[in-house]
């Protein structure tokens, strides 16, 4: 056993210790992060496995995007730091049964699958073989891709920062009346017809 | 041998420059407010010995793992940081192939870690810190990834080593102008150092600091500072052509660019202005941003 099976193994229990700690913990800033952890182990194995940049770019990628998950749940959600426990698992049968399910499905074509034993040469250029893949060959399935997320997340974020918790975002906010059908409580705008400027 | 030296000119570098950092905070403050400075040298020392004879504070319920973890985890964030950098030609403690992306990953990092810092401590102030941190951090950090991978091309590398090596005819600073200035930004923030203040100013008592004394004070304002240093190394060697230079050994050249690089930073987080975050947003998103790649379209250009 040597140096590099040591370390896959710790970075293995890492992942698979912090990746089931994600469905225990009762925060959802601790959820984020512990999956951003379990996720950054598997980026250092793939470092083992002699994919530097592919390794490196999912801890880096998934930092960024567990910061602004943990973000964005906070936000929407009534909780309001994410320090108060929370129940974070939901449908408890459903989901237990395709857990065990897909973890069924994925060891069996382990076992089934005969893996290629065909190691990188230790001086094998394998980021620029990468790059040449991703701005060569397979750049228009790559672009696509890129292209098409990101206009669903612009789409995503327009739709849902329209409804807001008083109403739609265009016609501006009104504060709910005091009692059910009364008026909006708070002071009244002058105007009802969203120009908020006014001129004295 | 080497293995052993390099280490300890690591830990010497990180401690050396983070003393620097203070010494040169000490005497900008003597010289705004017009006072002579009092032991200007002995000062950073006498204050770790002050931070570490206070108590450690405790807040109700903190999220006490990751509260004492962000102190240290930042700390190492900066090491790691700096390692990336060559003394010289033929010293370097982390010779990765894929330098600039580990970088990336330092910030991306950084900004879990500092908001992190704010959350588990349970505390008003440290949120509202920790969020303003996030807000302003990550646009921030998209700018750095620009300017870097600018600075990658015509070294055609992503190795820190080979990026120095591409400058021996011209240093990235003059080829591509805009790209140090925007970096130096970078290290404002990664520090959380005067206009880019969000996360532990004084408007917000102390940010995600606010709660914290003694020993994980003294680790945190360290980090900070330790932080400082790794920019500036890295700016220093993507910009400057780091070891490189006539008549002086290296590793001295390297550290007479990185100190230069402090005192600008230095200089200018004592200067500059704060502005409100929502203001620095705008600022950053419709400006620095499209200047960024504006820039890498230049260095992209000049390139071919």
């Amino acid at each position: 056993m040597n140096v590099t099976d040591i370390a896959f193994w710790i970075f293995a229990a890492i992942a698979v210790v912090s990746g089931w700690r994600v469905f225990c913990t009762d925060s959802m800033v601790r959820a984020s992060f512990l999956l951003m952890l379990s996720f950054i182990a598997v980026g250092l194995i793939m470092v083992l496995l002699n994919a530097p940049y592919l390794g490196i770019a999912t801890v880096f990628m998934m930092a960024v995007e567990m910061m602004v998950m943990a973000l964005f749940m906070v936000m929407y959600m009534m909780n309001p730091a994410g320090l108060n426990p929370m129940m974070m698992v939901h449908q408890h049968r459903f989901s237990i049964a395709a857990g065990v399910f897909v973890f069924a499905a994925l060891t069996g074509l382990i076992v089934v699958t005969r893996f290629s034993s065909n190691p990188v040469a230790p001086d094998a250029e394998v980021v620029v073989g990468l790059g040449k893949e991703l701005l060569g060959d397979s750049m228009l399935i790559f672009e696509t891709a890129g292209v098409t997320l990101l206009a669903t997340m612009v789409a995503s974020v327009i739709l849902s920062s329209r409804s807001g918790r008083f109403g739609e975002a265009d016609t501006g906010a009104v504060p709910p009346p005091l009692e059910p059908g009364g008026e909006p409580a708070g002071r009244q705008p002058e105007q009802a017809s969203g120009h908020a400027h006014h001129h004295h | 041998m080497t293995l052993i030296a390099l280490t300890v000119a690591w830990v010497a570098f990180l401690l050396g420059m983070a003393w620097y950092i203070a010494v040169l905070d000490g005497l900008w403050a003597a010289a705004r407010e017009g006072r002579a400075p009092r032991a200007p040298l002995a000062n950073p020392l006498y204050r770790c010995a002050t931070i570490l004879r206070q108590q450690s504070n405790l807040t109700e319920a903190p999220d006490l793992l990751n509260w004492r973890l962000a102190p240290a985890l930042y700390a190492g964030l900066a090491g790691t940081g700096v390692a990336l950098v060559p003394f010289s030609s033929a010293s370097v403690l982390a010779d990765l192939e894929v330098g600039i992306v580990w970088w990336g990953a330092v910030e991306a990092l950084t900004v879990v870690v500092v908001f992190l810092h704010g959350w588990s401590a349970n505390s008003q102030l440290g949120l509202i810190g920790a969020y303003r941190y996030v807000a302003i951090g990550l646009p921030v950090m998209l700018i750095s990834m620009f300017v870097l991978i600018a600075a990658a091309l015509p070294a055609e590398s992503l190795a820190v080593p080979k990026i120095i090596e591409s400058q021996r005819e011209l240093w990235n600073v003059i080829r591509q102008p805009l790209g140090l200035p925007l970096f130096l930004l970078l290290g404002l923030s990664l520090s959380f150092r005067g206009p880019f203040n969000y996360a532990d100013s004084a408007d917000i008592a102390g940010g995600t600091a606010a709660e914290v004394s003694g020993a994980p004070r003294l680790v945190w304002e360290f980090a900070r500072l330790a932080m400082l240093t790794a920019v500036a190394t890295v700016a220093a060697s993507v910009f400057l052509g780091g070891y490189l230079g006539p008549w002086l050994p290296g590793p001295v050249w390297l550290v007479l660019k990185t100190t230069a690089v402090l005192l600008v930073s230095v200089g200018l987080s004592h200067q500059l202005a704060r502005i409100s975050p929502s203001r620095m947003m705008t600022l950053i998103w419709t400006v620095l941003l499209p200047l960024s790649f504006l820039h890498l379209v230049w260095a992209g250009v000049l390139a071919l």
